[in-house]
């Protein structure tokens, strides 16, 4: 084992994996700085660029990005009220006061460290946590495999909106996008053109679904410019500042560790949920949402907690935890490397060579985060307007680099309008895409599971882990029923309550 | 607004995959003759999905109806008010739907460059803001020919010239 950790160590300790990650955490804490722009984005954004690129170099700027983007969101959470990401929401309610009081620099440097050692503390948890699950992983044959994916695919639909149907139709959209092109058979289906045969591209399906949508509500609905940015102002963290948060810190780290690694859960609720946990135990929770700098280490440590833990499940067993880690995916095939147990087996030394640069990422973080807060403040400020055109543009010259093939911009385009039809009617992004990516796999496990049993479906059945995300499923499926039925039942209450 | 949007949602995913189910399978999913009886065929997964995506789509306009009512109880807003209260909105995406289509098809014709820098300016255009106009005019430029350079440097990639532009190319050559 030592001796595959100097050879990864070896192997990562490159100028251009350096270079790789140097860039990706500053292009990510860029894209998220500015509103509108998600981490999502950027990884999508970044795929094109990685296929020339080794497989470890291109998965380092890819996870970089990540990182580097869910820090970002804080900058203007703190200085403009407006997050960057989704996960940055909670660190509006106190960033913002404190840059409003002058302390937007105290808040930013908070952000930063706790962000970090959310950071540190998860991608440790990635080096002990994925090898054990992957080994467990290994005994899953296709039958434990469609019911591990049916799984995760019930907690990505049910988590990510608002409704568990709307997500179930969001998936079945996913997994019918994924049928499109040639069957293992050799037959065609939904080959409505010719270009339809070879099946429908991952990258620009994504980019297409994620990054265009934003473009599309500008232009249609024009909303108002972005707001005017805070000056920095105070930017020390006194000591006791810092022991006053160590304790959030730690607990925001743990929480964004747990709920990182169950599929479908992501940064924004490890966020939220850190934050409550530290307004319901602190001794000044009664001044949190007033400028509390603990708050602030509450919900980063725990969103960027979040970031590495994503990848356990993803590296273990094969199963994106979220739309980013579902990039990821695509960019581990594009590559020949296929995450799950037997990546371990057979590239045990890329995988090695990830967790180490992923540590060293933590480090380029605080570095980057640290040499460019000012410098980010003017990023935040730049129109919508000019910049999400000059994005699409972006995206059509990367898409069509891939395969020099039109096709692919039709896709692109198409996808984006569909995105934002989706959006418009509420149903969730994240079901479809992981659906999209899992959907041939999905598929090709329950045709091999029925192969083998020669049509039996009880082949479904045969072994405790089958049975174990059976019930998993089941048990997943009655708490969402029930909580949503619990939401619309107070709903109903509350408009009769006011309407007598 | 929401109520309503549950309800639109489970028409479009009815109306979808019904026409996948009834139309689109039956025509476009062929089945080999040679799969033996036990192998489940190719348009089993697709039937499977979309069965599953027509009952979603069902559930979710029959659980929508109750938070109509609800909601009518305060505002009745049909649904032809609704796109003529919409009518600039729904002019603008038809515009981007115009846009999108005449980029895919005219590309091949004026060139991978030249569609991309009509396309930028009237994305920018569209957007409404004209506070930086001369941003707009020079990025409009001065971006997709960057981005020619780069991606031609760097990837090589063959970008297409244009069917019209290469035409003349060749006819100005000609003549020369």
């Amino acid at each position: 084992m030592w001796n595959e950790l100097l050879y990864a160590f070896q192997e990562v300790a490159t100028l251009p994996n350096f270079l790789a990650m140097f860039a990706g955490i500053w292009g990510g804490v860029i894209i998220g700085a500015i509103p509108g722009m998600t981490g999502t984005m950027a990884v999508t954004l970044a795929l094109p660029f990685t296929f020339y690129l080794s497989p470890v170099t291109s998965i380092l700027l890819l996870v970089a990005l990540y990182k580097g983007s869910t820090y970002g969101g804080s900058i203007s959470a703190i200085l403009i009220k407006t997050p960057g990401t989704a996960s940055a929401a909670c660190t509006v309610l106190d960033g913002y006061p404190l840059a409003r009081a002058g302390k937007g620099g105290k808040a930013l440097n908070m952000a930063l460290i706790s962000s970090c050692i959310g950071d540190f503390i998860s991608n440790i948890s990635l080096f002990f946590l994925a090898i054990p699950l992957a080994t467990f992983a290994l005994r899953v044959g296709p039958p434990e495999f469609f019911m591990l994916m049916a799984f995760s695919l019930t907690i990505v639909a049910s988590i990510s909106g608002r409704s568990l149907v709307l997500g179930i139709i969001s998936a079945c959209l996913g997994l019918l996008l994924a049928t499109v092109g040639e069957d293992m058979y050799g037959s065609f289906r939904f080959a409505l053109s010719e270009d339809m045969k070879s099946g429908l591209g991952m990258v620009p399906v994504l980019i297409g679904l994620f990054a265009l949508p934003e473009l599309i509500k500008m232009i249609v609905f024009r909303p108002e410019d972005n707001a005017a940015a805070m000056k920095l102002g105070d930017n020390r963290l006194t000591l006791a500042e810092f022991r006053g948060s160590i304790k959030s810190i730690c607990r925001g780290s743990i929480i964004g560790v747990i709920l990182g690694a169950i599929p479908g859960i992501g940064p924004s609720t490890a966020a939220f949920f850190s934050y409550s946990e530290a307004r319901r135990t602190s001794k000044n929770g009664d001044k949190f949402g007033e400028g509390e700098i603990e708050g602030i280490a509450a919900s980063e440590s725990a969103n960027n907690g979040a970031c590495g833990a994503t990848m356990i499940p993803l590296l273990a067993l094969g199963v994106p935890g979220d739309v980013i880690t579902g990039v990821m995916l695509g960019a581990f095939m594009i590559h020949g490397l296929t995450p799950g147990p037997l990546l371990f087996q057979n590239n045990l030394g890329d995988v090695y060579a990830l967790f180490i640069g992923i540590l060293f990422s933590s480090v380029f973080l605080f570095v980057a985060g640290k040499a460019t807060a000012g410098a980010f403040t003017k990023i935040s400020r730049i129109p919508q307007t000019l910049l999400l055109p000059c994005i699409l543009i972006l995206c059509v010259y990367g898409i069509y680099s891939i395969g020099a093939s039109p096709f692919d911009v039709t896709v692109l385009l198409v996808m984006g309008v569909v995105g934002f039809a989706m959006m418009l009617l509420n149903i969730p992004a994240a079901p479809f895409l992981i659906a999209f990516i899992l959907g041939p796999m999905f598929e090709d496990n329950m045709r091999r599971s029925l192969a083998i049993s020669r049509g039996d479906l009880g082949v479904f059945f045969q072994s405790w882990i089958s049975w174990g995300f059976f019930a998993l499923t089941v048990l997943f499926v009655i708490l969402t029923i029930r909580r949503e039925w619990k939401k619309w039942r107070d709903k109903r209450d509350a408009t009769n309550a006011s309407a007598s | 607004m929401n109520q309503n949007r549950d309800f639109y949602a489970g028409l479009v995913a009815t109306v979808f995959f019904a026409v996948i189910l009834f139309v689109l399978i039956p025509i476009y999913v062929k089945v080999p003759s040679f799969i033996p009886g036990f192998a489940p065929p190719p348009d089993m997964w697709p039937r499977v999905v979309a069965v599953i995506g027509l009952v979603m789509g069902v559930l979710a306009l029959v659980l929508a109806f109750p938070k109509m009512r609800e909601a009518s109880r305060d505002r009745v807003e049909g649904f032809g008010n609704r796109i003529l209260g919409n009518k600039t909105h729904l002019m603008r995406f038809a515009g981007i739907l115009i846009v999108f289509a005449a980029f895919v098809y005219g590309m091949p014709l004026i060139g991978f460059v030249p569609a991309t820098v009509l396309l930028l300016g009237v994305l920018f255009i569209m957007t409404g803001n004209f506070e930086r106009k001369f941003w707009m005019i020079g990025l409009a430029v001065i971006f997709p020919v960057l981005l020619y350079l780069l991606f031609t440097e760097v990837t090589h990639t063959p970008f297409p010239k244009g069917k019209l532009l290469s035409a003349n190319i060749s006819h100005l050559t000609t003549l020369i």
